[in-house]
């Protein structure tokens, strides 16, 4: 239970404290430790703080894969990992109606041209899973007879330079903890004349840019698609950045009124869809990372959410 | 705040370094991960991303707009009992608000929902037209005890409204 300070969504107390409530039903989830939330020292520090042991903090939440990748040699700490339901993905900008990126044709072949095994090694340190679409394989909803896109370049030159896009600069947005990644994606473009350029989305986007790279998470109960194809794609998404598309739409309300026991079939429909129309440049499942101390038995989960029952000190 | 402000049956168990566990989370979504860590719902997603029972302990469809659920026998931390009119109630009082989920209004129950407390025990829901995503609205419904609803609720004192900010 909440003993101390706040975690609202535009601010924060310098620190929020929960403590376990005796009298809780469930043995397996019944904290045995206070929580502190830690507001002021800074995710620098912390995981400073958890490499060299000096207690002030144990776990520190959202590393990016350079910050994972550094985490120095430690006996009193380490990095650790969770295959979690995220996905990192690229936008196409369809705002204008005479975008390129309008046509699935050339969607997909920006698809092609991009190595994505390549792109997780060099750009994410590799800490992350090449997935079909949105869904990891073996999770709800997941299609067995689907596969990533593949890379073939010579196919992607063809159709990119059939549009108007030879020796194009592809204008990606996105946040700072992506660099690489746009870098990566530069390399697999450079292959075939076209390069890419990093935008960071610390402040306002250029108007033309291409794609904008979006990490995002599922932290529902098996419904995947209401809470990140619907942000994407879907009519009150947040994330499109183009037209409505009424053929998504339809199958989202095929969704809502197809009985609970059938939805997953639709889902695997809903994943086919926008793989085959090349709805988004897919890219990988990132890895959630963490820094965490030895002195505790850390247990991530999932959905992304610090949710810390399970979490205990050792010993 | 004092342990006791919250309700906390006590104890006396001194806190410390040696049993607190001190965390850096810089998510945007840290207030979901606070809201998850001291509420409860009637479902739940476990550390495999898995949908679980928990405040209430089974559900099934009796039909296609008709969901049954059985709540469990628990007991706040302030000593209130859990029981179907607590979930009731955490219905009614999410329904006050045309938008009160901040990731959205997909996570909107239909206005033309209805929410019964059977027994004791027994909640039927019915969903006119059907709604497969039930059970993961459900999973951001908060129930919480009637003192938190009286003394603080998620009505923001500076606007007087709780949209957005369940």
């Amino acid at each position: 239970m909440l003993t101390e300070g706040v975690s609202l969504i535009d601010s924060r107390s310098d620190r929020v404290v929960m403590e376990p409530n005796a009298t809780y039903w469930n043995p397996a989830r019944k904290p045995t430790v206070r929580i502190v939330y830690d507001n002021v020292i800074g995710k620098d520090a912390g995981i400073e703080s958890v490499a060299s042991g000096d207690g002030r903090v144990d776990v520190v939440f959202d590393l990016t894969p350079a910050e994972a990748k550094a985490f120095p040699q430690s006996d009193k700490g380490k990095i650790q990992t969770k295959k979690a339901k995220t996905i990192l993905t690229g936008v196409f900008n369809e705002n204008k109606p005479d975008s390129v990126w309008r046509d699935p044709a050339v969607r997909r072949a920006l698809n092609l041209a991009v190595d994505r095994h390549f792109v997780l090694d060099q750009g994410a340190h590799g800490y992350g899973t090449v997935i079909p679409a949105f869904i990891q394989p073996g999770r709800y909803g997941a299609d067995p007879g689907m596969s990533p896109l593949p890379h073939d370049p010579e196919a992607a030159r063809a159709v990119l330079e059939r549009a108007g896009l030879g020796g194009r600069e592809v204008v990606i947005v996105a946040s700072p903890s992506w660099q690489g990644v746009v870098a990566a994606i530069g390399q697999c473009l450079s292959r075939i004349g076209l390069s890419a350029r990093f935008v960071s989305d610390r402040g306002d986007p250029p108007e033309d840019f291409d794609i904008k790279l979006e990490w995002y998470f599922d932290w529902t109960p098996q419904y995947p698609v209401a809470c990140v194809h619907r942000e994407f794609f879907g009519k009150d998404a947040t994330l499109r950045q183009g037209p409505e598309d009424p053929e998504f739409d339809a199958l989202y309300d095929k969704l809502l009124h197809t009985p609970e026991p059938q939805t997953e079939a639709v889902v695997r429909e809903v994943e086919r869809y926008i793989q085959d129309r090349s709805k988004a440049l897919f890219l990988y499942s990132p890895f959630t990372l963490f820094a965490v101390s030895d002195r505790v038995a850390f247990t991530p989960y999932d959905t992304c959410m610090s949710e810390l029952a399970e979490t205990r000190i050792k010993g | 705040m004092d342990a006791q402000a919250t309700g906390d049956p006590g104890g006396g168990k001194a806190w410390g370094p040696h049993n607190t566990v001190t965390v850096v989370d810089p998510s945007p979504v840290n207030w979901l991960s606070i809201t998850w860590n001291t509420m409860e719902e009637a479902n739940r997603v476990d550390h495999d991303g898995i949908g679980q029972p928990s405040l209430a302990e089974s559900w099934q469809w009796l039909d296609g707009e008709t969901l049954e659920l059985k709540m469990r026998d628990a007991v706040y931390q302030d000593g209130e009992p859990f029981d179907a009119a607590m979930f009731k109630l955490g219905f009614d009082k999410v329904q006050e608000w045309t938008n009160p989920h901040p990731p959205g209004a997909f996570l909107n129950f239909a206005r033309d929902v209805t929410c019964e407390a059977v027994d004791e025990r027994t909640i039927r829901m019915r969903f006119p037209g059907g709604d497969s995503a039930a059970l993961m609205k459900l999973r951001g419904m908060h129930l919480p005890s009637t003192r938190f609803w009286n003394e603080w609720g998620f009505v923001d004192p500076k606007t007087g409204s709780a949209e957005g900010h369940w």
